[in-house]
């Protein structure tokens, strides 16, 4: 009987092999498609990021180098002086009596949460659930608060040592910008901060996501009940300047009309006294950003963190090296890299790039094992690299777009070996299809939006751009020199070839009529009828600068500022970027804005005029969590996330 | 004494009788290939390999096991077999640290493209359809669950998962058709 297979189920077996063999390709093809895709999507979003914060530090440069060449008697040298004026002199006594808040009362009606100072860990279970279900907290208590938080922190060291003896597990989070919804997923699956459950949070807590006050109420009411377990590392975007820009300081007026600026002002200390690492048992070191070749951990001890406000060392170069300074910068700023050695990192404009090399010195010199930092978003909430010596953690998930990355914390055990928890808060029902784990789709169309946006801004450099290489003016340019224009203007390295598809809907035998293009542009992102003047289109393409230059300039943080402060900005800017616009121009623009206080200007219904409808903001804001009914939370991966299926309560 | 049966000679150095293989496969060398893209092409596929390179001073290089997914975005499927041996056979412990350049890619990259049987869309949902036992334009989610997890180049249970979620049926039954066209549209 030889072998039970007759020559017929032979052929049906290899017949289904070849079958599987061919399903097996064309999955694995599509999913690379996907991947393309994805990182398609993802390389625009985070490259206008980078460009974004690139041109925050070249704002900055402006600035110093003005304040030290201008004359005195020039007006825009009063300006600037008065930008970077610094109430260096007082004393913390004399801060103590101007954060006074005791004279501010808390009304009858006032629903919110209250605390009792010293806090209790009930009081801080309370704020947590009390954020929950969206309420918000006095300024009265907010103050109260950051003054009580000021205080322990200037006790507190540079670098925070923690231990895992009594076989505590640490818990390490990453960058939270102001996503809520995460840190509440965290505490659900995690626990609370407790000396039993003991945290590491690793900078960037706010700006970009809508609850930023909240999160760093939370974070400091626990820090004030567990001062011994829950530890705050700085990070880049815990920087006031930064704030203007990316919008925490606009997030503090709207919520408190009333005393949002000295909580501003508060909260400006309290981020120069936030400690800089931490370290675990003596071997694992935590920061925001990374390290240098210069880094050296004896040194950073020693260092007054405090005298490192923001990134740009202009007048406080005078109370701090510029090495001790730069190293500071470095470990808010650096982003690790595959090849060895140590360079600029250009990208962010601060900080360097550091290779596997450094990573081994550094941590041979200090004697440490692993380097957890944060500071860039990963698609999985994590990544390891440097042989696993370096691992990133990001909790913000969703950061680009709804879909478009988990979050992910870490435990870390007496055996400081990591173990990686992900999630991702989201509205979406539990079953998504291939497609929608990939963030195609959505995510994609919101950055193609964003790219859109962003060549209106520059359409008179590009359409110069294209009309360069098309001498005989025929209005066509072939694809190959549209990619190599689209560069030049844009600077985003990105896969120009590959968005062509995206892009580009008519081409005429392989060429592209890009005067028609432009228009096709148009009718997708009808608001962008205001890009079509030149000074109008200058205006857009700078908002952003714009935007944040009035919030220094605006120094009683009013949201308005007088028709001449806006004049002396324009001219300023314009100086900045060398393009040359008439006051008269400038006049005859602000006459168009609608002045509805006396001469003054209302920044945000200027920067109104710029914000291009979007639609999925506004969807975002919807799906965020709501205080009622947490089954928006999903299951990912079923062995690395939880499921929440219930309204939890915190205990 | 009975004669013994004679027994097989067992020596140690004596070769397995041959199984019927194919004969082996040369080694790949990339000197043989013809490059035959346009100039165009190149730079499309430039800009592809880009995209996958993660060094911040655009190196241009890319990771041996990122090189497969590289060719099947470009819209090739081979089978992970005809990856490692375009790749020159590396060992496991190679592909996440070796890294190659364009210019290293692009001959792999053109190998695959001239291989024949490429398998069409139709012959895709022919293969669907060997598992179709009634004939109905379905198939048993169960069945080509387990067919894809132990036949051919296996897939693992996650992507097995990643695969199938939403597609089937309150009966467990696949629209094949359907499917196809879902991959398709991606």
């Amino acid at each position: 009987m030889g072998c039970g297979v007759t020559k017929q189920n032979q052929k049906q077996i290899k017949k289904a092999m070849r079958a599987a063999l061919l399903i097996q390709r064309w999955y694995r093809q599509y999913v690379a498609r996907l991947e393309m895709r994805r990182r398609c999507t993802w390389n625009i979003f985070q490259s206008m990021e980078y460009a974004g914060e690139q041109n925050q530090i070249k704002l900055y440069k402006f600035f110093s180098y003005l304040m030290d060449h201008f004359t005195p008697a020039s007006s825009e040298r009063n300006l600037i002086a008065h930008i970077f004026r610094e109430n260096e002199v007082c004393r913390d006594a004399e801060w103590e009596r101007y954060f006074n808040y005791k004279n501010i009362e808390v009304p009858e009606f006032y629903s919110g949460p209250h605390l009792n100072f010293p806090l209790t860990a009930t009081n801080a279970t309370e704020l947590v659930e009390a954020f929950r279900t969206k309420q918000q907290l006095h300024s009265r208590y907010v103050l109260q608060l950051l003054v009580e938080t000021w205080k322990l922190l200037r006790i507190l060291p540079n670098i925070n040592h923690v231990s895992t003896c009594h076989s505590k597990e640490i818990t390490i989070c990453g960058d939270l910008h102001g996503h809520l919804e995460d840190l509440l997923l965290v505490f659900y699956k995690n626990g609370l901060p407790s000396m039993e459950t003991p945290y590491v949070f690793n900078g960037d807590f706010v700006d970009r996501g809508k609850n930023s006050m909240e999160i760093l109420l939370i974070l400091f009411a626990f820090l004030l009940v567990y001062p011994n377990d829950v530890h705050l590392n700085r990070g880049n975007h815990e920087d006031h300047i930064v704030n203007l820009r990316y919008g925490f300081t606009k997030e503090v007026l709207g919520k408190y009309r009333v005393h949002g600026k000295k909580i501003l002002k508060l909260l400006q200390k309290i981020y120069s006294w936030l400690p800089l690492a931490s370290v675990i048992d003596q071997k694992v070191l935590i920061l925001h950003g990374g390290i240098s070749d210069t880094t050296d951990l004896d040194i950073i001890a020693k260092v007054d963190r405090h005298r490192v406000r923001h990134l740009w060392p202009g007048k406080q170069r005078m109370l701090i090296s510029l090495a001790l300074f730069l190293q500071v910068v470095d470990m808010l700023w650096s982003d690790p890299m595959p090849i060895d050695g140590c360079v600029p990192n250009e990208v962010r404009g601060g900080g360097c790039y550091w290779g596997p090399d450094i990573t081994r010195e550094v941590l041979e010199k200090h004697n440490l094992q692993l380097l957890i930092r944060s500071h860039e978003c990963k698609q999985e909430g994590y990544e390891f690299c440097h042989n696993r010596k370096v691992l990133t953690i990001f909790s913000a998930s969703n950061y680009y777009e709804v879909g478009s990355n988990r979050g992910a914390y870490i435990r870390l055990g007496p055996d400081l070996v990591p173990h990686l928890i992900q999630y991702q808060a989201s509205r979406s029902t539990r079953d998504l299809t291939l497609r929608q784990r990939y963030g195609v789709g959505r995510t994609e169309r919101s950055a193609l939006r964003a790219l859109r946006e962003q060549l209106f801004a520059h359409k008179s450099d590009l359409i110069s751009a294209f009309q360069e290489f098309d001498p005989e003016q025929t209005g066509l340019i072939s694809l190959n020199h549209w990619a190599t224009a689209m560069e030049s203007v844009l600077q985003l390295g990105l896969p120009w070839r590959m968005l062509r598809s995206q892009l580009v809907n008519h081409t005429q035998d392989g060429k592209l009529n890009y005067q028609s293009w432009f228009k096709e542009l148009a009718i997708m992102e009808p608001n962008t009828q205001l890009a079509h003047t030149n000074l109008l289109e200058t205006l857009y393409k700078h908002h952003s600068n714009l935007e944040t230059i009035f919030r220094i300039i605006d120094t009683d943080n009013s949201g308005l500022i007088s028709f001449e402060e806006f004049r002396q900005t324009w001219r300023l800017l314009s100086s900045h970027l060398q393009i040359d616009i008439s006051d008269e121009a400038i006049s005859d623009l602000a006459q168009s804005i609608d002045f509805n206080k006396d001469g003054s200007i209302d920044i945000n219904e200027f920067m109104e005029a710029f914000r291009l409808v979007d639609r999925t903001q506004q969807e975002r804001s919807n799906s965020t969590l709501s205080g009622v009914h947490p089954h928006l939370l999903q299951s990912e991966h079923p062995t690395k996330t939880l499921l929440v299926s219930a309204s939890p309560h915190f205990v | 004494m009975a004669p013994k049966k004679k027994e097989e000679p067992k020596p140690a150095a004596a070769p397995k009788p041959p199984e019927p293989e194919p004969p082996k496969e040369p080694e790949f060398d990339p000197k043989e290939v013809q490059i035959e893209f346009t100039a165009e092409q190149i730079e499309d596929f430039k800009d592809s390999f880009q995209l996958f390179d993660r060094t911040p001073t655009n190196e241009m290089k890319i990771t041996y096991a990122q090189c497969g997914d590289l060719i099947r975005a470009l819209g090739q499927n081979p089978t992970n077999a005809e990856v490692m041996h375009v790749l020159g056979k590396p060992k496991a412990e190679d592909m996440n640290s070796k890294m190659l350049d364009f210019d290293t890619f692009l001959p792999m990259y053109q190998h695959i493209c001239k291989a024949k049987d490429r398998g069409t869309f139709e012959d895709f949902v022919e293969g669907l359809r060997v598992f179709d036992k009634e004939g109905n334009g379905t198939v048993m989610g169960a069945e080509l669950r387990h067919v894809l997890a132990t036949l051919g180049e296996k897939m693992k249970e996650v992507e097995v998962e990643q695969l199938m979620t939403g597609q089937e049926d309150a009966n467990g039954c696949i629209n094949y058709e359907a499917f196809v066209k879902h991959i398709m549209a991606g």
